[in-house]
């Protein structure tokens, strides 16, 4: 594994980078070998920038989250790499100076707004709880930020929310208290894992809109975990599409989105569903992801991927810069030996989408 | 005409208030109550009758066991002169209701009250010292989990194997030498077992929630993620636990006093007093016995309602 010196660096404001990921690796020893859940990955986020890692369930995008905040349970997980954020790397900082990172400077909305709020607590006393732990105000002054906090996430009548429990909210309104609580010591990042998956479709755009205004007035970096490219379209700047624990694609979101240069990308922009394909099957990619106990030797996608041949099963790709550092494909089709191939898929219609 | 017209039209709320003042009074900005969670399990307590019951004898032993030198206003320690004892005691009568015990011809009522004072005492202080010490070391082996976990559980596995009468019996005779507060601290640091691996249980779940993720995300330290957000989760079971091992206490000490190794038999526990009427019970005087004996039935028997009562109306699962 050389990804490391293949990642083109990215030194544009240097000055400017937030969090710059290095060949990050995280891996859980379990009872029937080890599972690489992310392997080799990297990427960089600027002060106020957006960024959407995307893959299906199980690629790591989640455990990526995750080990930046350190949050992997070390006996059966273990990490290596950097992930360097405001000058420090945080995978050796001390613990309490981690503390101090979590929740301050980095902030997390989870998935599940329904379990993420403690039950027996009410709503005001866990913002406040946050805000204590990174400010030094008094408990008036605590009262009053969370209660500003959730007047900005638009939650109606913050002063009595305050001393409600989370059963008395909606789903949409806790993951409001929860963007709150992320936001209420004004972190430098804010990573988002999934967070409107558990909402329902309508909800789902107010909250998105909510973080996206929020992030955009306050300059917070933006971190968007998802699988949905609906979301990613409309939020953030830029994407990384992971598979198999590695990125397998990166760019800005039109790039990406529009001229995909991956076959993953290809195959999950195809199997969105759409009004034009109305009476036609929908179009899935064959296959499952690999056993992560048997991952293929050589391109992880390779034994999914309609374009694959001998070279695929040889051994995998690089990240492939195309034309700029930043938009990158981890494909053998982007390989300049393989140039007729590349003519043969840039050509053809997507192979993924499915004939009736 | 104007007349007609008005009656169909839709009355204005100063009209309402003139028809009906009351209606107007209450609040028409209906807000739904919401309830806490102690709002919800007291409503689910309340329509368990048992655990009424149980509640109302336990609050009553231990409002006899609080104020219960108030009514008994004469020294009982006291014997009475010579010429009035009776060596089999005075069955009850309306003087003596519980009646009076053989040889020094104490008034049963009162060991009764004194018994009830003691036995109370000790259940209730060894409960709470050693639902803290269970609540912690159940608390931080199954939070953390794995090496810590092993060893803590392997400590409570060894103390569970050791046969618990006959050490309390051998720890309250030997370091006890009859001292109440001994005897209470070696029931304390023996009870502490069972509770410590139900919150172990409880917490192995709880640390899986989301919360606790979001928590350590926010950046609270794990001691306050188990004492702040674990512990208030865990409560309803742990005050089951406690509520039945104060029973669990007040029979222990019963029988490690009636055997002769527990407080010292100038402490007049209930169990110190069944042991006095041990030799009576012989020459008729069952009154010595029956009433300390029903004592701890109505404490214990009360205390495990009240226990399941609670078990039930503090399952968060439970609907109303």
């Amino acid at each position: 594994m050389t990804d490391s010196a293949a990642i083109p660096a990215r030194r544009e404001g240097v000055g400017d980078i937030l969090l710059d990921v290095r060949d990050l690796r995280t891996c859980f020893h379990v009872m029937d070998g080890t599972v690489r859940a992310v392997d080799g990955v990297s990427f960089t986020i600027r002060r106020g920038g957006r960024l959407g890692l995307v893959g299906e369930s199980g690629c790591g995008k989640s455990v990526t989250a995750l080990s930046i905040m350190r949050l992997i349970e070390m006996p059966p997980g273990e990490m290596a790499g950097e992930v360097r954020f405001g000058g420090r790397d945080l995978l050796t900082l001390d613990s309490n100076a981690m503390h101090e990172v979590r929740g301050g400077e980095i902030a997390m909305i989870f998935q599940e707004p329904m379990t993420s709020l403690n039950p027996v607590l009410t709503v005001g006393s866990q913002i406040m709880e946050a805000v204590f732990l990174h400010q030094e105000v008094d408990r008036g002054q605590a009262r009053e930020i969370a209660r500003q906090a959730l007047a900005d996430v638009g939650v109606p009548d913050p002063q009595r929310r305050l001393d409600q429990y989370p059963h008395e909210l909606s789903g949409g309104m806790r993951q409001r208290v929860m963007i709150a609580m992320a936001l209420s010591c004004k972190p430098d990042l804010l990573i988002a894992d999934e967070p409107t998956t558990a909402l329902d479709v309508t909800i789902q755009r107010q909250i998105l809109e909510l973080i996206k205004s929020i992030q955009e007035r306050t300059g917070t970096a933006l971190l968007l975990i998802t699988h949905d490219l609906g979301v990613v379209a409309e939020t953030v700047d830029e994407v990384a599409i992971m598979y198999a624990g590695r990125i397998v694609e990166t760019g800005t979101v039109d790039e990406v989105l529009l001229e995909p240069r991956h076959p993953y990308t290809r195959g999950l922009l195809a199997s969105i569903p759409s009004q034009g394909k109305r009476g036609y099957r929908l179009s899935v990619i064959k296959g499952v992801v690999p056993n992560p106990f048997r991952m293929p030797e050589g391109c992880k996608f390779e034994p999914r991927c309609p374009y694959q041949w001998e070279q695929c099963v040889a051994s995998e790709p690089d990240l492939i810069a195309l034309g700029r550092p930043d938009r990158t494909a981890r494909c053998w089709l982007r390989d300049p030996r393989f140039f007729a191939r590349r003519a043969a898929y840039d050509a053809a219609p997507s192979p993924f989408e499915a004939h009736e | 005409m104007a007349d007609t017209v008005k009656a169909h039209q839709l009355a204005t709320p100063a009209e309402i208030e003139e028809l009906n003042p009351e209606i107007v009074g209450a609040d028409y900005d209906v807000q739904l109550e919401s309830l806490s969670q102690w709002q919800l399990a007291w409503r689910r307590f309340k329509r368990h009758r048992m655990a009424v019951i149980g509640s109302t004898l336990f609050l009553t032993m231990v409002a006899i066991a609080i104020f219960g030198p108030i009514l008994v206003p004469y020294d009982f320690y006291k014997a009475p002169p010579p010429d009035e004892i009776v060596y089999a005691g005075r069955p009850p009568s309306i003087a003596r209701p519980f009646g009076e015990t053989g040889g020094l011809q104490r008034d049963v009522f009162a060991l009764v009250i004194n018994g009830v004072r003691w036995s109370m005492l000790i259940g209730v202080l060894a409960t709470v010292i050693s639902s803290v010490i269970g609540t912690i070391v159940g608390g931080v082996a199954g939070y953390f989990g794995g090496f810590l976990d092993t060893v803590l559980m392997r400590i409570v596995d060894a103390l569970l194997a050791l046969p618990l009468l006959f050490v309390i019996l051998v720890f309250t005779k030997f370091l006890g030498a009859g001292n109440w507060f001994t005897v209470m601290i070696i029931f304390a640091l023996f009870g502490w077992l069972g509770i410590a691996r139900l919150v172990r249980s409880v917490m192995l779940s709880l640390r899986e929630e989301d919360y606790v993720d979001a928590a350590r995300a926010a950046g609270v330290s794990s001691a306050r993620i188990i004492f702040r957000h674990l512990l208030p989760n865990s409560l309803s079971p742990i005050i089951v636990a406690a509520t039945l091992g104060v029973a669990g206490v007040i029979i222990g000490e019963a029988f490690v006093s009636f055997l002769g190794f527990g407080v010292d038999i100038q402490t007049p526990t209930l169990g110190n007093t069944l042991n006095g009427a041990l030799t009576f019970i012989s020459v008729g005087n069952w009154w010595w016995a029956f009433f300390p004996g029903m004592a701890i039935v109505i404490i214990v028997l009360g205390i495990n309602f009240m226990g399941d009562g609670l078990r039930d109306a503090l399952d968060p699962r439970a609907r109303i």
